[in-house]
Order: C-alpha cells, then sequence, then structure tokens
C-alpha cells in the first residue's frame, strides 16, 4: 500500500498543481459569461451552450435568427399593413436592399441580438460585419453600428475589419461616399466578405459613376453569395449596367 | 500412489468471510473457516458440497480471485496472486461466459496471449485445442451462436489452451447433455495422463465416482470428510452413502 | 516488456470488443445521418453555411462520441465483473496494472476510431457542398479526443466504486459539463465570499478543465487556451492519475 502510495501522491501533487495553475493563469479567449447579456430569454439556452462548450455553435445559432430576423417585414411595413406595400423592386417589403429606395429599418432586436452574437463568440467577424453594415448603411443608424464594432474590438483588437468598416461608417456620416467606397474595398477583396458590404460597395461605385468597377462586384455577388435577395438586385443591377452601354463587361 | 506425490496446492488454516454491503454496516458471511487441503501433483480430486459450502470460493482463492482473510493458501509453492504460479493453472469458471461477438478461435487468441503465448506458436496451439474439444466445425461462429454444451467446450479450451499442469474446474459438466458429459469427462481423463493435475467440483457424485482419485467433502466452509476411491469403492451405497452421511 | 504485450493483447481485444458491438455501428450511423442533417442549418445560415455545418458537425461528432464514450467506459470493467469474463482473465498471468492500462487503452482506440469514421462522413458533407478544409480541423478533432481521453479516464475510476452504471454515467456526465462550464464561471468567484467562494474555487481547480482543449469552439481567429507543452503535460496528468487512483482501488479488488 505505501509504494502504491508513494507512486500516486507526486503525480496527484502535480495535477493538483496544475489544475490551479491553469485555471488563474490562462487568459479565456472569450467575453466572461456575465457579459453575455440576456436576449429573447436565451438565458436556459446560453447556460447550455457554456456547459457543453459550444459557444461558437451557439452564436451561429444566433447568426441564422439575425438574418432571418432581418428577412421579416420591418415594424413599419407590419404597422402601415392597410396600405400600399412597397417592395422596393424586389418582391419582397421591407427587407434589407440598396440604399436609395430603403426605409428606416425598426427592428428593434437586431443589435440585442447582433451584441449577443458577438459576445458569445467575438471572433465571428462576419457576424460582426454584417450587423454593422446593415445597421449603419441599411437601417441608418450609424451609431448603433459604432458601438457595436467598438465592443467587438475589446476582444479582436488586431482585426482590421472592424476597424476598416468603423472608417467607411465615419466618412459615410461625414457624407463622403467616395472615402467610403475606398475604405471598403480591401474588405470586398476578403474571399469571405459578407455580401451586405460588396452590395454597399457596388452601390456607391455606381452612384460615384465607377460602372465598370460596380458591375464586376455584383458580379462577385452572384458568384459568391446564397441569398437570394442579393443575387436578385444583382442580376437586376447588371441588367440596368448592361442597358446603359456605357463601359465594356 | 496419491500419498506419495508432492504437494502442489495448500491450504493451510484458511478463513474467508464475505462482507456484504449492509443497511448501516456490512454483513459478514463466512465462507470458509480453518481451512486444511492439500493437492498432490497428478491426482484428480473433487470437491463435493451443499450449495453455498465453499467449493467456488476454494477454487477462487487457488486462482487469486479471492484473497483469504486467514491462513495461507499456496499454489506450486508461490501466492495465488504471484504470476509465476497463474502461468502453471487452468481454470474454468461455472458457467462461462465469452464475448459474444468473437468467434471460438478470436477468444482463444485472445486468452492464449494473455497466458504468453504468442504467434505462430499461439495459433497452432489454438487449431490444437478446438481439435481436442471437438470445437472445430464451430470455430469460426460467433460464441453468441454457442450452444450451452459448446460454451462449455469452449470454457475448457480456454483452461487448457496454454498448456497448464494444474486444472481448476468449477462444475465443468453443469447443464450438459450426457454425450457431452460422456465427452468431457474422457477429455478429463486425457489431460490427467498427460500428467495433469485435476481438481474439480460437482454436484455430480456419480460424476465424482467415475472420474476422480479422492473426493474432498465440504459443510459450511468446513472440511469435513476427505475420501478415497478405494473407501468409497468398499463401500455400501458408494461415494453418495458417504457424503450423505458427512453432511448429517 | 511483458507488461506491455499483456496490456497491448488486452488493449487490442477492448478495440475489437468496442467496434464489433453493434452500439458502435448504430452511433456511427446516427452521428452521420445527424451530420448530413446539418445540411439543412447550413442553408439557412445563406453564406455561412460552411461555418454552420462545420461547427454543428463537430459539435454533433463530439456529444454523440461522449454519449458513447461514457457508456463504454462506465460498462468496461463492471460488464466483465458482472459476466464472470473477469475470471478468464485474472486466473491468467496478468497484471492488475497492465490490465486496467489495456482496457483504457482499448477505450482510446475505439473512439479515435469513431471519431475518425466520422469526420470522414463530415468532411464528406462539406466536399459535397463545395467547401475546403477548414482551418485547424484536424486540430479540432484531436482535441476533442483529448478531451474524451480525460473523460474515459476518470469514468474508469469512477465505475471502480459507484454502485452502477448509470450513476457512473451521471457522475461522468456532470464533471463534463463542469469541467467546461467552471473555467466560464470565474467570474462567479469572484463575486461570491466565504464559504461558497472556497468551495468554488475548490470545484474549478479540482475539476478537469475542458476549455482548455475546446480548440473546436476556439477556432482560427482566437488565441490558443495554453501552450501545446502544458497542453501535454496536463492531458498527460489527467490520464495518470485517475489510472493511479484506479489502480489502488482494484489492486486488492476481489472478484
Amino acid at each position: 500500500m505505501k509504494r502504491a502510495l508513494y507512486l500516486v501522491l507526486p503525480f496527484a501533487a502535480a495535477l493538483a498543481l496544475a489544475g490551479p495553475w491553469a485555471f488563474l493563469t490562462y487568459a479565456r479567449p472569450f467575453p466572461p459569461a456575465d457579459k453575455i447579456g440576456t436576449v429573447r430569454q436565451s438565458a436556459v439556452e446560453d447556460a447550455v451552450a457554456l456547459a457543453l462548450g459550444v459557444r461558437r455553435l451557439a452564436a451561429d445559432l444566433w447568426f441564422i435568427r439575425l438574418i432571418q430576423y432581418y428577412g421579416t417585414p420591418e415594424l413599419d411595413e407590419r404597422d402601415n399593413s392597410g396600405g400600399e406595400k412597397d417592395d422596393h423592386g424586389h418582391g419582397q417589403p421591407g427587407h434589407h436592399c440598396e440604399m436609395e429606395n430603403f426605409g428606416e429599418g425598426k427592428y428593434p432586436d437586431f443589435l440585442p441580438v447582433a451584441r449577443h452574437i458577438l459576445a458569445l463568440d467575438p471572433y465571428f467577424t462576419n457576424a460582426g460585419l454584417y450587423a454593422a453594415g446593415s445597421l449603419a448603411f441599411n437601417m441608418s443608424r450609424p451609431e448603433e453600428a459604432i458601438s457595436l464594432l467598438n465592443g467587438a474590438l475589446i476582444y479582436s483588437p488586431k482585426e482590421w475589419k472592424y476597424v476598416t468598416l468603423l472608417a467607411a461608417i465615419g466618412y459615410s456620416k461625414a457624407k463622403d461616399p467616395a472615402k467610403v467606397s475606398e475604405l471598403i474595398t480591401p474588405l470586398i477583396m476578403e474571399p469571405d466578405c459578407p455580401v451586405m458590404i460588396r452590395q454597399l460597395a457596388a452601390f456607391l461605385n455606381k452612384r460615384l459613376g465607377n460602372y465598370s468597377t460596380a458591375y464586376k462586384i455584383y458580379k462577385t455577388i452572384l458568384e459568391t453569395t446564397k441569398d437570394r435577395f442579393y443575387i436578385d438586385n444583382a442580376r437586376k443591377e447588371m441588367e440596368k449596367l448592361e442597358k446603359m452601354k456605357v463601359f465594356e463587361y | 500412489m496419491v500419498g506419495s506425490r508432492e504437494n502442489i496446492v495448500s491450504f493451510s488454516g484458511v478463513t474467508k468471510v464475505y462482507r456484504r454491503p449492509g443497511l448501516f454496516r456490512k454483513v459478514l458471511v463466512p465462507a470458509l473457516g480453518g481451512l486444511n487441503l492439500e493437492l498432490k501433483r497428478g491426482e484428480i480430486a473433487g470437491l463435493l458440497g451443499l450449495n453455498g459450502a465453499g467449493k467456488t470460493t476454494i477454487m477462487k482463492l487457488m486462482t487469486g480471485l479471492l484473497f483469504p482473510d486467514a491462513g495461507t493458501v499456496s499454489v506450486f509453492g508461490l501466492p495465488p496472486s504471484d504470476v509465476a504460479s497463474k502461468k502453471r493453472i487452468g481454470f474454468l469458471p461455472e458457467l462461462p461466459y465469452f464475448y459474444p461477438y468473437s468467434t471460438a478461435a478470436e477468444a482463444l487468441m485472445y486468452y492464449a496471449g494473455l497466458s504468453g503465448l504468442k504467434g505462430p506458436a499461439a495459433r497452432a496451439r489454438v487449431d490444437a485445442v478446438i481439435e481436442k474439444v471437438g470445437l472445430k466445425p464451430h470455430a469460426s461462429k460467433n460464441a453468441a451462436e454457442f450452444s450451452k454444451g459448446m460454451m462449455q467446450r469452449l470454457g475448457v479450451a480456454q483452461a487448457i489452451v496454454h498448456d497448464p499442469e494444474l486444472l481448476i474446474l468449477d462444475e465443468p459438466v453443469s447443464g450438459l447433455d450426457p454425450l457431452a458429459i460422456h465427452e468431457i469427462r474422457e477429455l478429463i481423463s486425457q489431460l490427467n495422463g498427460e500428467g495433469k493435475t485435476v481438481f474439480l467440483s460437482s454436484h455430480s457424485i456419480s460424476e465424482l465416482e467415475k472420474i476422480t482419485d479422492r473426493v474432498f467433502i465440504l459443510v459450511q466452509g468446513r472440511l469435513a470428510n476427505t475420501v478415497a476411491r478405494a473407501e468409497w469403492e468398499n463401500t455400501q451405497g458408494g461415494l453418495e452413502e458417504i457424503f450423505v452421511r458427512t453432511v448429517k | 516488456m511483458k507488461y506491455l504485450n499483456t496490456a497491448w493483447s488486452i488493449a487490442l481485444h477492448s478495440l475489437r470488443e468496442n467496434y464489433k458491438n453493434r452500439f458502435f455501428g448504430l452511433f456511427v450511423v446516427f452521428a452521420g445521418v445527424l451530420i448530413y442533417a446539418s445540411l439543412l442549418a447550413g442553408v439557412m445560415a445563406v453564406d455561412e453555411e460552411a461555418r454552420v455545418i462545420t461547427d454543428l458537425g463537430l459539435a454533433l461528432m463530439e456529444l454523440i462520441t461522449l454519449v458513447y464514450a461514457l457508456l463504454a467506459a462506465a460498462a468496461a470493467i463492471t460488464n466483465e465483473i458482472r459476466t464472470k469474463t473477469i475470471y478468464l482473465v485474472f486466473s491468467r498471468p496478468v497484471p492488475r496494472p497492465a490490465y486496467l492500462a489495456g482496457k483504457a487503452a482499448g477505450l482510446y482506440a475505439a473512439f479515435a476510431l469513431m471519431l475518425g469514421v466520422m469526420a470522414l462522413i463530415h468532411l464528406s458533407l462539406l466536399y459535397f457542398r463545395g467547401f475546403v478544409l477548414p482551418p485547424l480541423y484536424l486540430t479540432a478533432v484531436i482535441f476533442i479526443w483529448c478531451k474524451l481521453l480525460i473523460i474515459t479516464s476518470v469514468a474508469l475510476f469512477v465505475s471502480l466504486f459507484a454502485t452502477s452504471t448509470v450513476s457512473t454515467v451521471a457522475i461522468t456526465g456532470i464533471l463534463w459539463t463542469l469541467g467546461h462550464f467552471t473555467s466560464e464561471a470565474k467570474f462567479l468567484i469572484t463575486k461570491s465570499s466565504g464559504a461558497a467562494a472556497l468551495v468554488l474555487k475548490a470545484v474549478a481547480y479540482v475539476i478537469p478543465n475542458f476549455q482548455l482543449f475546446n480548440a473546436r469552439d476556439i477556432g482560427a481567429a482566437a488565441p490558443p487556451a495554453a501552450p501545446p507543452g502544458f497542453l501535454a503535460g496536463y492531458l498527460l496528468l489527467w490520464l495518470v492519475v485517475p489510472y493511479l487512483f484506479s489502480l489502488l482501488l482494484f489492486r486488492k479488488k476481489e472478484f
């Protein structure tokens, strides 16, 4: 028995030291659990996600909910249900679409859900860009977009895409579309760039008279996205640009 | 003569008490009390007793599956838990069970490996043993498809696959048909003829009479009588008469 | 050397026992069905389909293998005792340390096989959808296996004194969730005081920290939870210490 204990004790002691050392020393890559705010009665779901170590998956599921939520008609469209609905030319009233035809978005849960996604997984960059871009350029809520990006930068301080989008939002507020377009060009070169950022870039280039660039970006949207709304819109815009006959395509 | 051979197994003042979990404390169940017993090399010895007399306990003590609470057990001069003594014994427990998805050959190769046989030597030995116990037609069947008799044969096969000097067989003919019983009996005699010592327990007095050189009669954990073949052959009523007299 | 040979034989037998078990196949098939069903979630995620299919697939692989691992580890030794197969083992010159090591190693190999098959199914789905191998995929799968090694070694230890397989599974299941949760709940300790804080600290220090091996969740963008050297040492300690404690319980166990 003594011999067995002599063998067990040093290893058990090493483990008894390693456990607290790991717990106290190593920085967790995620925000602490108390920073995950509850949204839409998510407390139990969040606790289960933490307990099973599936934060990324939980963030993914919330992102699906976000894009589905954003795909439903806006609150003001539902409010004016008796009046004529404007589908902005693509058959789906109220959905995120190009800037010149978009009304004010009243998706009150959009920011809390977006924050929730980044609190669960702050490295879900595309979700951050998608949400911030939608808030700033579709829903005309730049302050909320800025607060979302600043929160995301706390855990991803080296994420240049957040910084770039922040700058673009700044120039958008300053009504400098040329500068916005210039700033977001590196973003749209990334293969996994959110489609709404590409959409914004195409729109800005078209407005600035850079039809050839706008056409190429719409073509890229057709090739890379599966979102029906952006595909239909890109096709429509490409037809318009082809009819204009102002560049070689 | 059995009496002149060396002792290969020796129980000296062995006591074993089982500790069963009770409501507030453990319940002590005495199994053996002060047992003294010797097995001689080359003999076939039987163990006879009522249910709960301690037969299986003795066999488990010999194989190192149980440890005595008092006294000493020695197998080939070594403690039963010593791996050197275990190399020289083969044990067949009552109603042996094998992994259902293993074939007979796979099971025997596994146990042969655990007994120190490897490679082609193990393969050859397994094939020979399968033939010896009459399992050749069923060698590639899964154990789940085996009948009781086939399972018992496989049990005997695993006990002899490593060619042990001492065979400890707990109820080797339990639940078998008469033909299978006959074949197992023949096999035991054959193995003894090869120089192996056999120690077996049974409820069947007639079986023990047919095959053993002497029989230990166990009553409530104590060795009540040791009966040599000559004695029961010269007693009217045979071993049964002696057993009933001893137990009562 | 003989110990190693014996342990190797037992490990191979344990591996064979597992993959020939019909539940092994059922679990793999079930996982395959669920992984392919995750296609629906991927489609709903539109342009994040690759990420969702990857994350959901890896999570399913981990959870399904975990359930099998807990059941297999809880029953590995107790089943052999119950069916008396263990008599045929320990009536032979099999050292008990070698038996325990072989049983554990066989289970580890079985889980590696299960994860490997599931990973192939998962990668086939990703390939079918036109996606490339996700970054750190192999690391994520290996670290899932590392977590399973830890919980298995603990389950084997618990099975030696637990009253039933169900209680072993329950205890180790709770340890699994605590192992992920306690590192997340560090803030609870800072907000607690007195006895509650002590208890929380003791739990956090003693429970295996599975978050360290949660590469599946951390992904390529986040910094690694700990240096590889520490992780290797931590894993080794969590395999060796439960093994040694199991040995203490098992060396004088009677059958």
